[in-house]
């Protein structure tokens, strides 16, 4: 088992007094509210659909086979199903405040067996955590879709936490989860999206 | 699964509802209740603590008394790490993982949340809550032990997702964002070592401070509830 040296990133005094200064809202790459959801929502119909094909790949023999317990299958489809919740909830809310949510796309995963998968989906959740972390500050002027999105941020934590665990690392890498920027998400996931499906916010 | 995500949404929004409705009792009539409550916001932590568990609503009326709600939490977590763990011996976990290894690592965890939040309260021109008193109950059994770090992970995630929606500066949010990411991980591992399913439902329950208070209070010394 490898585990990487734990970096404790506690903010910087300096960080923590810029945290603390007034709020003058940090310019926002969104327009509005609908935009940061379908945002996530882009996010999440990249897992939900990363999760079914593999699944459909993978048998419990697959599984096994790299030594772990049948049940493992069992939870990587959990997070499957709850990626499905998600793009669900996230559709219904973007529909009710009249916007349009994005459309699952057509992706292209590059792994090659089940033990590249599950290294991916460990990246890919731990991409989406630091997605959500950075971008629930732009929901601070509406207190049911910032609490509605923590819902599904603690979930993704959660995942990640489990992914890392199966791919021999530390569950909790971070004192202090990464926040990244949308600009950096995409980055990172935009090669996998071949399709359709736009991103929110390409800034 | 429709039906149960749109009951999801329904019971966050009705909790925040609740707690709205609250302000706008304390804000109009009450008088008497109202008095008690606000004059319970200024008090120190053990005394908050105690109004809460026993139902005394109390808003948030700044950032400072969101973050000492925070901190309050992780100083009870950090301590609750630091003084058990040297206590057992963990082994090996269900992905050959040194469970003592990674506890240490949630301790520390817990230790820069203490530390971030008291710097964050002190920059605000607050006063950071002290560390308490506290009893966690679990003696001499290992298994009590990592059940109840399953419990205190799991409120902390509740109780950050509760209050999130309270505080008034985006740099904070995103704080304490980057804070409740970790303790879900910390919750994420505790449910496994526990038996439970890492991710048990696909949303997470956001708690009011008055329920996640309720929780915690019979650990701390002094809120004049009975230790578990």
């Amino acid at each position: 088992m490898s585990v990487r040296a734990r970096v404790i990133t506690v903010p910087s005094a300096a960080q923590m007094a810029t945290a603390t200064a007034a709020a003058s809202p940090a310019a926002s790459p969104f327009k509005n509210d609908v935009d940061v959801l379908n945002y996530a929502l882009t996010l999440e119909h990249l897992e939900a659909t990363f999760y079914r094909d593999g699944l459909a790949k993978f048998a419990t023999a697959a599984f096994t086979g790299l030594g772990f317990q049948a049940s493992v299958r069992d939870y990587v489809a959990q997070i499957g199903s709850d990626e499905d919740a998600h793009v669900s909830t996230l559709t219904t809310v973007i529909t009710q405040l009249g916007g349009t949510p994005v459309k699952e796309a057509s992706y292209n995963f590059p792994y090659t067996d089940l033990a590249s998968f599950l290294k991916l989906a460990m990246a890919i959740e731990n991409l989406g955590v630091a997605g959500y972390t950075g971008a629930a500050q732009y929901l601070i002027d509406n207190k049911k879709l910032l609490t509605a999105a923590l819902t599904i941020h603690g979930v993704e934590g959660r995942h990640a936490a489990y992914l890392n665990l199966l791919n021999s690392t530390s569950p909790f890498p971070d004192a202090f989860n990464p926040a990244d920027t949308p600009a950096q998400v995409l980055k990172v996931a935009g090669p996998f999206i071949v399709g359709a499906g736009t991103p929110a916010a390409a800034a | 699964m429709q039906r149960a995500h749109e009951a999801l949404l329904e019971a966050i929004f009705a909790e925040r509802d609740r707690i709205m409705s609250r302000r706008g009792f304390l804000a109009g009539g009450g008088k008497l209740a109202a008095a008690g409550a606000l004059a319970a916001a200024g008090l120190p932590t053990i005394e908050r603590v105690a109004a809460l568990a026993q139902g005394t609503p109390i808003p948030f009326t700044s950032d400072v008394e969101v973050l000492n709600y925070a901190l309050t939490l992780e100083h009870l977590e950090y301590a609750f790490y630091r003084d058990g763990i040297g206590k057992f011996n963990f082994g090996t976990g269900p992905f050959k993982d040194n469970i003592g290894t990674y506890l240490m690592a949630i301790r520390d965890d817990e230790k820069a949340h203490v530390d971030g939040l008291t710097k964050a309260i002190q920059g605000l021109g607050g006063a950071p809550v002290a560390e308490a008193k506290y009893d966690f109950g679990y003696g001499t059994d290992e298994e009590k032990f990592l059940a109840t770090a399953q419990a205190l992970e799991n409120t902390g995630v509740s109780a950050y997702d509760g209050a999130g929606q309270y505080i008034s500066s985006q740099a904070l949010l995103t704080v304490a964002g980057q804070i409740v990411a970790v303790e879900a991980r910390h919750a994420s591992y505790l449910n496994l070592l526990n038996g439970t399913l890492p991710f048990p439902a696909p949303f997470e329950t956001p708690a009011t401070e008055a329920e996640v208070l309720k929780i915690v209070a019979p650990f701390i010394a002094g809120t004049g509830t009975p230790t578990a």
